[in-house]
C-alpha cells in the first residue's frame, strides 16, 4: 500500500479493498484478545492445520479479530457469512466446526448458545439476546475487522471522517458539531467534549498537545482496552479530527502497560497510519501534520486523573496538581493539552459522518450517544456491552446481562468502580445515565459495572473498594492518605467483629469531610462506595456491629461452618481435607465440627459433594449440631 | 494585572490578577493555617489545611494554589471549613508520634502549633504510626521520618532553592514517604551540608546531628511561613 495523498485516493483505494472482499467468502472470526486468557490461540493453530489438510485455504479466511463482547462464553467464533455463533469451544471442536460447518454448512447443535431462559439453541450471533438488545457504534468494529490491518478498517468507512473534516469543514465547524452532539467524556467525568476542545483551541499560544487517556484502571473494567485492542484505528482518526479542530501536532497515547495487545495494536496502527500518511505531514493534501506517540503507564490507578497522567508523560512521579490552571491552559510542559478518553475520541468519527444529529437522538436529554459498559461480577452473561445511555439499569443486567446465576436474588450493582456507588434493587429501573446516577450516589463512571448479589456483604465490598482505593492513592495529600486509611481500617474492624457503637457516625463524618477537602478525584470520590452502601444498606452495618452478625455471611471473622445432621452422609471428605483436623466422625458417621479447632477455612464446604450439600455457612443463626458423631442410618433424612 | 475584587468574610477586598486566595487573605490580616506551604516554595496543595469555602465549588478549595477571579465569594471560617481543617490535623496528629514532651521541635513545632490554635485535641480515631528507623549516618542531616508529615517542604527546597534534587516521594497511600536515592539512608556523599531542607521542616523530622558540650545557639531558622 503506497501513500494516500488526497481524500480522492484514500476513497479509490476504499473501493478497491470492498471490490476485492468477497462478502459470501466463509470466514472465521476468533477473538484473539481477552479470548486468548481461554486458549484462542490453540484454537486458531488447530483452524489453521485443519484448513490446510482440507485444502481449504483458498475458501476461507481466519481471522483475528477484537474482543466480541461475550467474555463469559469465552472463547468464542463468530462464522460468515451466515453469522453462526459458537461458544466456549476448545480446540478439539475444530475438526467438527471444519467438517460440518465450513464444507457441508451444517450447525455444530453442541456448540451452539442455548437460552438459559427458553432452552432453545440459538445458532446465530444476531439472534443471541445478549447481542440483540444492544446498539454497537463505538464497538461497530470490534469482533469484526481485524485490528492489525488496515484495510479492514478503511474498508469499513475508516478515515471517511478525516477525509470529510479535511476537506469539508473548518475546525470551527468539526468542534460545533461535536458540540452539538451532546458527547461528554467517557471517562467518567461527563464533561461535554465540544467545550473541551473549544477551550483548548482558544487557549494562547502555538505549541499544544493532545492526549488520549488510556489508563483504565478500575477493578473489572475494560472498555478502553477493548476498544484499543479491537479497533485501534477508530482512536487514531478521533485524535486525529481532534487534532485538526484544536490545532495540534503532537499527541499521546497513554496506555496501561498491563493492556500488552493494546499496546501492541496501538502500535501496529500507528505505523500503519504512517506508512500510508493518515500521520504526519500534510495529511490527506491538507495542512495538517500530527504525529501520535505512546507512552505506557506503570500501572498507578491515580494516573488515570488527568494532571497526574501528564506528570507521568513529563516522566515525574503520578501525582496530581491543583487545578486551575486546567490542563486546556497549561498542561503537558505547560503547554495547553486537550485530553480525553479512548471511548471519547472513539465516538468521534460517527458524529462527523452521520451528523450531530443523528447522534443526538441517541441518549436522554442531557445524556447523549452509546456507552459501553463492563459487566462483571456475579451475572450470567459478563462481558462488555454497548448500549444507549438512558435504558434503565435492570435492562442492562437483566436482559443484556441474564440475571443473576443460580436464582440468587439481586442486590446491587457497583456503578463507576471505586469512585462510584451502588445502585440497589430499588432504583433498578432508574435511567443510566450522567445525572440520574450521580443523584442517588453512584455515577456512571467510566463504565464498570460489577453486580452484586445476596452473597455479597455490603460492608465488605465497600472495604474491598476503600482498599483499593488506599493503595493506590498516591499518598499526597493528607485526606486521602490519612482518612482513607482510618476509614479503611474501621471497615476491616466492622467486618472482623470488632465494629463499636459510632463506627457508623465515624464513617460518614469522615468521609463528608474527605470528599470535601482532598485534591482530587481519586480522593473526593474513594468515599462513595462507603457511603452509598451505607445509605443503602445500614441494617447489614447494624447487623455487623451491633448483633456482630454478617447477614450475607461472607466476613469470616463472622461465621462459623457446621455439618446438617440431616444432609451428612458420613462420607469422610471434609474430615480427611480438613487442615486443622476439627472434623470429627467416622465412616458412615455424621461429622461435627468442632468449633474450638475451626479455623474458618472454608475448605470443608468446598469439597463436600454438591450432592449432599451437608455443610453451612452461617452468620448469627441457630444450627441444630450433634453433641457426639452418630451413625448415618440413625439421623431422619430431609429435604 | 488588573485590579480583581472579591469577598472575604463578607468583606470586599481587592487583589492583583495572579494572586492566590491565601495571598490577597493574608494582605488583608485573614490568616488561614497552612502546613506545606512556604511562599518561597512553588504551592502543591498537599496538606489540604488552608481549603477555604468559595461559593459555586462544590468542594472546599486549596487557597495557597488557587488564582482569585472577579466576584469570588469566600469564607475562610466557616464551620464547614474549621470542621474540615480540625480533620486534616487530627489525621496528621494521630499518625505522628505523641513523644512530643521530649521532642527536640517543642514549642517550634508547627504542627502542634497549629493543633493548639485548633483545638484538637487527642485524635478521636486510631491510626497506625510509622516506625522509621532514625537515619543519621550523614554528618549533615538526621531524619527521622516518623516525624514526617509529607508537607514536601524538603523536597522543593532542596530542588527550588538548593538546587539539588536528593529528595523524592515514593510509594503509594499510606505506605508513600520520602525517600533519598533509591530508598537508602541519606549519608554525605548525596546531602552536601547547605541546611535548607532543615530550615523548612515543620517538625523535626529534618535536623542537624547534635553536637554534645558544644555551645547552644538560639532557635532553629525557620525562613518564613
Amino acid at each position: 500500500m503506497g501513500k494516500i495523498r488526497t481524500a480522492d485516493e484514500l476513497d479509490s483505494l476504499r473501493q478497491s479493498i470492498i471490490e476485492k472482499l468477497d462478502p459470501n467468502k466463509t470466514c472465521v472470526r476468533i477473538c484473539m484478545t481477552g479470548c486468548r486468557a481461554y486458549g484462542a490461540e490453540e484454537i486458531r493453530d488447530a483452524f489453521d492445520e485443519e484448513i490446510k489438510r482440507k485444502g481449504l485455504e483458498d475458501k476461507v479466511e481466519i481471522r483475528e479479530t477484537g474482543c466480541h463482547g461475550f467474555c463469559a462464553r469465552a472463547p468464542v467464533v463468530v462464522i460468515d457469512p451466515q453469522d453462526i455463533f459458537y461458544q466456549q469451544i476448545t480446540a478439539d471442536d475444530v475438526v467438527d466446526i471444519v467438517d460440518k460447518t465450513l464444507i457441508e454448512g451444517d450447525i455444530v447443535d453442541r456448540l451452539v448458545y442455548v437460552d438459559p431462559v427458553t432452552g432453545g439453541k440459538i445458532p446465530f450471533a444476531h439472534d443471541v439476546p445478549f447481542y440483540k438488545e444492544q446498539t454497537k457504534n463505538v464497538l461497530r468494529n470490534c469482533g469484526i475487522i481485524d485490528p492489525t490491518n488496515i484495510s479492514h478498517y478503511i474498508a469499513r468507512d475508516g478515515y471517511a471522517a478525516l477525509s470529510k473534516v479535511l476537506t469539508n469543514m473548518t475546525p470551527e465547524q468539526v468542534i460545533e458539531a461535536v458540540e452539538r452532539s451532546g458527547l461528554r467524556g467517557r471517562g467518567g467525568a461527563g464533561f461535554p467534549t465540544g467545550r473541551k476542545w473549544r477551550l483548548a483551541r482558544a487557549a494562547a499560544g502555538d505549541t499544544k498537545y493532545l492526549v488520549c487517556n488510556g489508563d483504565e484502571g478500575d477493578p473489572g473494567a475494560f472498555m478502553d482496552r477493548a476498544v484499543l485492542e479491537g479497533d485501534p484505528h477508530s482512536v487514531l482518526e478521533g485524535m486525529l479530527i481532534a487534532a485538526y479542530a484544536i490545532g495540534t501536532k503532537v499527541g499521546y497515547v497513554y496506555v496501561r502497560a498491563e493492556y500488552p495487545i493494546a499496546v501492541e495494536h496501538i502500535k501496529i496502527a500507528i505505523s500503519q497510519a504512517e506508512e500510508v500518511g493518515l500521520l504526519g505531514k500534510n495529511i490527506l493534501g491538507s495542512k495538517l501534520s500530527f504525529e501520535i506517540r505512546i507512552k505506557e503507564g506503570a500501572g498507578a490507578f491515580v494516573c488515570g486523573e488527568e494532571t497526574a497522567l501528564l506528570m507521568s508523560i513529563e516522566g515525574k512521579r503520578g501525582m496530581p496538581r491543583p487545578r486551575p490552571p486546567f490542563p486546556s491552559e497549561s498542561g503537558l510542559w505547560g503547554k495547553p493539552t486537550n485530553n480525553n478518553n479512548v471511548e471519547t475520541y472513539a465516538n468521534i468519527t460517527s458524529i462527523i459522518l452521520n451528523g450531530a444529529d443523528w447522534y443526538s437522538r441517541i441518549g436522554t436529554e442531557t445524556s447523549k450517544g452509546t456507552k459501553i459498559f463492563a459487566l462483571a461480577g456475579k451475572t450470567n452473561n459478563t462481558g462488555l456491552v454497548e448500549v444507549p445511555i438512558g435504558i434503565p439499569v435492570r435492562k442492562a443486567i437483566f436482559d443484556i446481562g441474564g440475571g443473576i446465576p443460580d436464582g440468587r436474588k439481586f442486590k446491587a450493582v457497583q456503578m463507576g468502580g471505586p469512585s462510584g456507588g451502588c445502585v440497589p434493587e430499588a432504583h433498578l429501573d432508574l435511567p443510566i445515565d450522567y445525572g440520574s446516577l450521580e443523584a442517588i450516589g453512584s455515577i456512571m463512571g467510566s463504565g464498570g459495572m460489577i453486580v452484586m448479589d445476596e452473597t455479597t456483604c455490603a460492608v465488605d465490598i465497600a472495604r474491598y473498594f476503600l482498599s483499593f482505593t488506599q493503595s493506590e492513592s498516591c499518598g499526597k495529600c493528607t485526606p486521602c492518605r490519612f482518612g482513607s486509611k482510618v476509614m479503611l481500617d474501621t471497615l476491616t474492624r466492622i467486618t472482623q467483629g470488632q465494629g463499636v457503637e459510632g463506627d457508623l457516625e465515624l464513617l460518614e463524618s469522615l468521609a463528608q469531610q474527605i470528599k470535601d477537602t482532598s485534591l482530587c478525584q481519586l480522593g473526593s470520590t474513594c468515599p462513595n462506595p462507603v457511603l452509598s452502601t451505607i445509605k443503602y444498606f445500614r441494617d447489614e452495618y447494624e447487623a455487623h456491629i451491633k448483633e456482630k452478625r454478617c447477614p450475607a455471611a461472607v466476613c469470616d471473622a463472622l461465621c462459623s461452618y457446621y455439618i446438617l445432621p440431616d444432609k451428612c452422609q458420613g462420607c469422610m471428605i471434609c474430615l480427611r481435607a480438613c487442615p486443622s483436623e476439627a472434623i470429627e466422625g467416622g465412616k458412615r458417621m455424621v461429622h461435627i465440627i468442632n468449633q474450638g479447632k475451626c479455623i474458618k477455612c472454608g475448605t470443608c464446604l468446598s469439597v463436600c459433594p454438591a450432592r449432599f450439600s451437608a455443610v453451612a455457612k452461617v452468620s448469627g443463626e441457630h444450627v441444630p449440631t450433634l453433641e457426639e458423631p452418630i451413625p448415618v442410618s440413625t439421623v431422619t433424612k430431609g429435604g | 494585572m488588573g485590579d480583581i475584587t472579591l469577598t472575604i468574610n463578607d468583606a470586599p477586598v481587592t487583589g492583583q490578577d495572579g494572586m492566590t486566595i491565601l495571598e490577597v487573605a493574608r494582605e488583608n490580616g485573614v490568616d488561614i493555617p497552612t502546613m506545606c506551604y512556604l511562599k518561597e516554595l512553588s504551592p502543591i496543595g498537599a496538606c489540604r489545611l488552608c481549603v477555604v469555602e468559595v461559593e459555586g465549588s462544590r468542594n472546599l478549595v486549596g487557597s495557597c494554589h488557587t488564582p482569585i477571579t472577579e466576584g469570588m465569594v469566600i469564607q475562610t471560617h466557616s464551620p464547614r471549613v474549621v470542621t474540615a481543617r480540625r480533620m486534616v490535623v487530627e489525621l496528621m496528629m494521630a499518625n505522628h508520634p505523641d513523644n512530643c514532651l521530649v521532642c527536640d521541635a517543642a514549642n517550634q513545632c508547627e504542627l502542634r502549633q497549629v493543633a493548639a490554635d485548633l483545638d484538637v485535641g487527642l485524635p478521636s480515631f486510631k491510626l497506625k504510626k510509622h516506625y522509621y528507623p532514625i537515619e543519621d549516618i550523614s554528618p549533615y542531616l538526621v531524619r527521622d521520618l516518623g516525624k514526617c508529615i509529607l508537607c514536601q517542604r524538603c523536597i522543593r527546597a532542596c530542588d527550588e532553592i538548593a538546587k539539588q534534587k536528593v529528595f523524592n516521594l515514593a510509594y503509594r497511600g499510606f505506605d508513600c514517604k520520602v525517600i533519598v536515592d533509591l530508598d537508602q539512608p541519606v549519608d554525605k556523599e548525596v546531602c552536601r551540608d547547605c541546611d535548607v531542607c532543615v530550615s523548612v521542616c515543620p517538625t523535626v523530622a529534618l535536623r542537624k546531628p547534635k553536637k554534645q558540650g558544644e555551645e547552644k545557639k538560639g532557635p532553629p531558622l525557620i525562613l518564613s511561613q
